[in-house]
């Protein structure tokens, strides 16, 4: 195991963990039920490094980026429609995030925001035709650490530690309504949403495959899972952290995304507020692309293209015409109008709905001796993997009616 | 595995991708053509490859939609080319030989070869 | 299929009157809070006058599309809402966080209703 290499992957999987649903619902979260949900939060990422684990070595193992084997574990008819239910909530996603970028320069800058998401899709278009794959993902991934000014911002306001830990702590609080309730309960299925996102564990096995990873990656593979996304969830904690402690007193929702950026500017002035900024623009930028990069992986992967950033645009084509495809439709998408939080809800809805079938064939291919040799699961990754499966599952079914009847999250 | 040991068609070989002998991704196992008849032993004949191939799973106006969307473009590569069944299939041939990378090298003319690392 | 039907037409019935509008009053009560929230900031110094300005503008913004949303438009929420729309950009924060504090009493008034 290089050290270096290592260092470089944990930090890339820190800096690169959060996107603008984790912003919107971790923020959201504090201000409604103090720090009641940060167990969510990181019971999310237990279930994203046991499935960000498994999907990392059976892309060393097995040589098998997820779509491939989804085909065909599933076969055709049900591979086809995991395809498109996963194309269409990472679309929504990509959009998302390249609403968010539009959002996070307008505060920064005072350009319209329209512009600034047609200008924001033509750097990431630059950065993907002209970087290879190591460092696309490094690039956004080291920028992304700036957001580590939220993890200070939350120590330096002086947070109530013991309730705080309380909060990882599986709870339901004391006294609410029903309506109440139904909301905890739809913030539960939507955190786990926003951390279990399916293109997470495409592009990371993608990545792997990528990267050459073989059977001597496996520890470095296991430690960027659970010390990488474990740190990585953190920030997000802390942004919930500080919301509770700074915005729920004061009826914040909050309703506008770049609101979460005063917890930083609040104890440390322009400069905390620039680096939030600037932290969650890196952020989102690295999740738009991941997402883009995501769909054209399914699509290539599903159908059998040459595909990666490994080889020259010009060497893996449909490959490259799927992601520039994803990233103009994305920007469509923004270009209508819709509202970021709007997207944001969209697409944490429809990824639970798509996550059993996406993570199904992972479990069994994982599990299969013939592929996995003796790297197959043992008991550890057995048991948590279909216990998460359940939870997912559960989430999945609930989601729709949690969100029909609590309007979204908003009462 | 090789081509001539026996074999799960479904579990072992339908759906998985191809890789000719410059490993390169050309394709998935979109069907099999099967050769002998009822109560005789069967034999992969041939690899089915392309959306002409999904007219045979899937309901009618699936295709439909298919055809209307990718074509009905099908290659055919024999059993014969066949040299390895693992977590993928390697071909002995190049993807070109074998019909397979048409449309690939024709996206590839649209492609401009400048400006990448 | 048919209850499935039936739960949507009776979640669509319940969408009428002051209950229909509490997403937009909620939304109403924490828009006119980070109003005041960043005119505090901004006094202070800590912002950025880019940052201020179009956090200013994304809450009347806002604020303008839940008054629109609105089923009720004489109700006193429509009024409370109004009445923010019509401070000035840097209006004091304590006058916009007792708007604020208006809307949140009947938005848990009409949630234990």
């Amino acid at each position: 195991m290089n050290p270096l290499e290592l260092t470089l992957g944990i930090m890339t999987a820190v800096g690169g963990f959060v996107d603008i649903s984790e912003l919107v619902f971790a923020a959201k979260a504090g201000s409604m039920f103090g720090y009641a949900l940060i167990w969510a939060f990181a019971l999310g990422t237990i279930g994203m490094s046991v499935f960000g684990e498994m999907s990392g070595r059976v892309a060393a193992i097995a040589k098998q980026p997820v779509f491939n084997l989804m085909r065909h574990r599933l076969g055709l008819k049900l591979g086809l429609i995991t395809l498109i239910g996963s194309l269409i909530s990472t679309l929504i996603t990509c959009a998302a995030e390249v609403g968010g970028m539009a959002l996070l320069l307008n505060y920064l800058t005072g350009l319209p925001y329209l512009l600034l998401a047609v200008a924001s899709v033509a750097v990431l278009m630059a950065t993907m035709w002209v970087l290879p794959f190591e460092w696309i993902e490094r690039t956004y991934g080291l920028l992304g650490l700036l957001m580590i000014v939220f993890a200070v911002a939350v120590v330096a306001i002086h947070p109530p530690w013991a309730k705080l830990a309380g909060g990882f702590v599986p709870q339901v609080p004391a006294g609410l309504s029903q309506k109440q309730l139904l909301n905890y309960s739809y913030f539960i299925v939507a955190i786990l949403s926003a951390v279990l996102f399916p293109y997470e564990s495409y592009f990371y096995s993608s990545g792997g495959i990528e990267e050459g990873w073989g059977a001597k990656d496996l520890l470095t593979n296991r430690v960027t899972c659970t010390v990488g996304f474990g740190l990585g969830s953190l920030l997000a904690i802390s942004i919930l952290a500080s919301s509770a402690q700074l915005f729920g007193p004061i009826n914040v929702g909050p309703e506008i995304p770049g609101t979460t950026a005063l917890e930083a500017a609040i104890p440390f002035g322009k400069t905390g507020l620039l680096l939030a900024l600037l932290g969650m623009l890196f952020a989102v930028a690295g999740a738009a692309v991941e997402t883009c990069m995501s769909n054209a992986y399914a699509i290539s992967q599903f159908f059998g293209w040459e595909w990666g950033r490994h080889a020259k645009p010009w060497e893996a084509p449909r490959f490259t015409l799927a992601w520039i495809a994803v990233m103009l439709l994305a920007l469509l998408i923004v270009l209508t109008g819709v509202d970021v939080m709007s997207l944001v809800e969209y697409a944490v809805l429809f990824s639970i709905i798509v996550l059993p079938l996406s993570y199904l064939p992972l479990m069994l291919l994982a599990n299969d001796k013939s592929y996995m040799r003796e790297h197959a699961n043992k008991w550890l990754a057995k048991s948590l993997g279909w216990l998460f499966f359940i939870i997912v599952t559960a989430a999945a079914i609930a989601a729709i009616p949690l969100y029909l009847l609590t309007s979204g999250g908003g009462g | 595995m090789s081509a001539f040991d026996h074999i799960k068609i479904v579990s072992q070989l339908l759906d998985l991708p191809i890789v000719d002998k410059d490993e390169r991704f050309c394709g998935i196992v979109d069907d099999i053509e099967l050769s002998g008849t009822a109560g005789k032993e069967a034999r992969v004949k041939a690899l089915l490859v392309g959306p002409g191939a999904y007219q045979g799973r899937m309901l009618g106006w699936m295709f439909w939609i298919v055809r209307k969307i990718a074509g009905d473009r099908m290659a055919r590569v024999p059993a014969e080319q066949v040299t390895e069944i693992g977590s993928v299939v390697k071909l002995k041939s190049r993807a070109e030989t074998l019909g397979l990378h048409q449309v690939e090298d024709k996206v590839r003319a649209w492609i401009p070869r400048k400006g990448a690392l | 299929m048919r209850w499935i039907l039936l739960l949507v037409f009776l979640l669509a019935a319940c969408s009428k009157g002051p209950q229909a509008d509490l997403p937009y009053i909620g939304q109403a009560r924490s828009l006119a809070a980070e109003w005041a929230l960043v005119n505090e900031q901004a006094v202070e110094g800590k912002l950025t006058g880019s940052y201020v300005q179009t956090m200013r503008q994304s809450a009347r913004e806002q604020l303008q599309t839940c008054e629109k949303a609105l089923s009720q438009p004489q109700s006193d929420y429509a009024q409370e809402i109004t009445a923010i729309l019509k401070q000035p950009d840097d209006a004091s924060p304590a006058a916009l966080r007792a708007h604020a504090r208006k809307l949140k009493r009947i938005e848990d008034s009409l949630e234990s209703a």
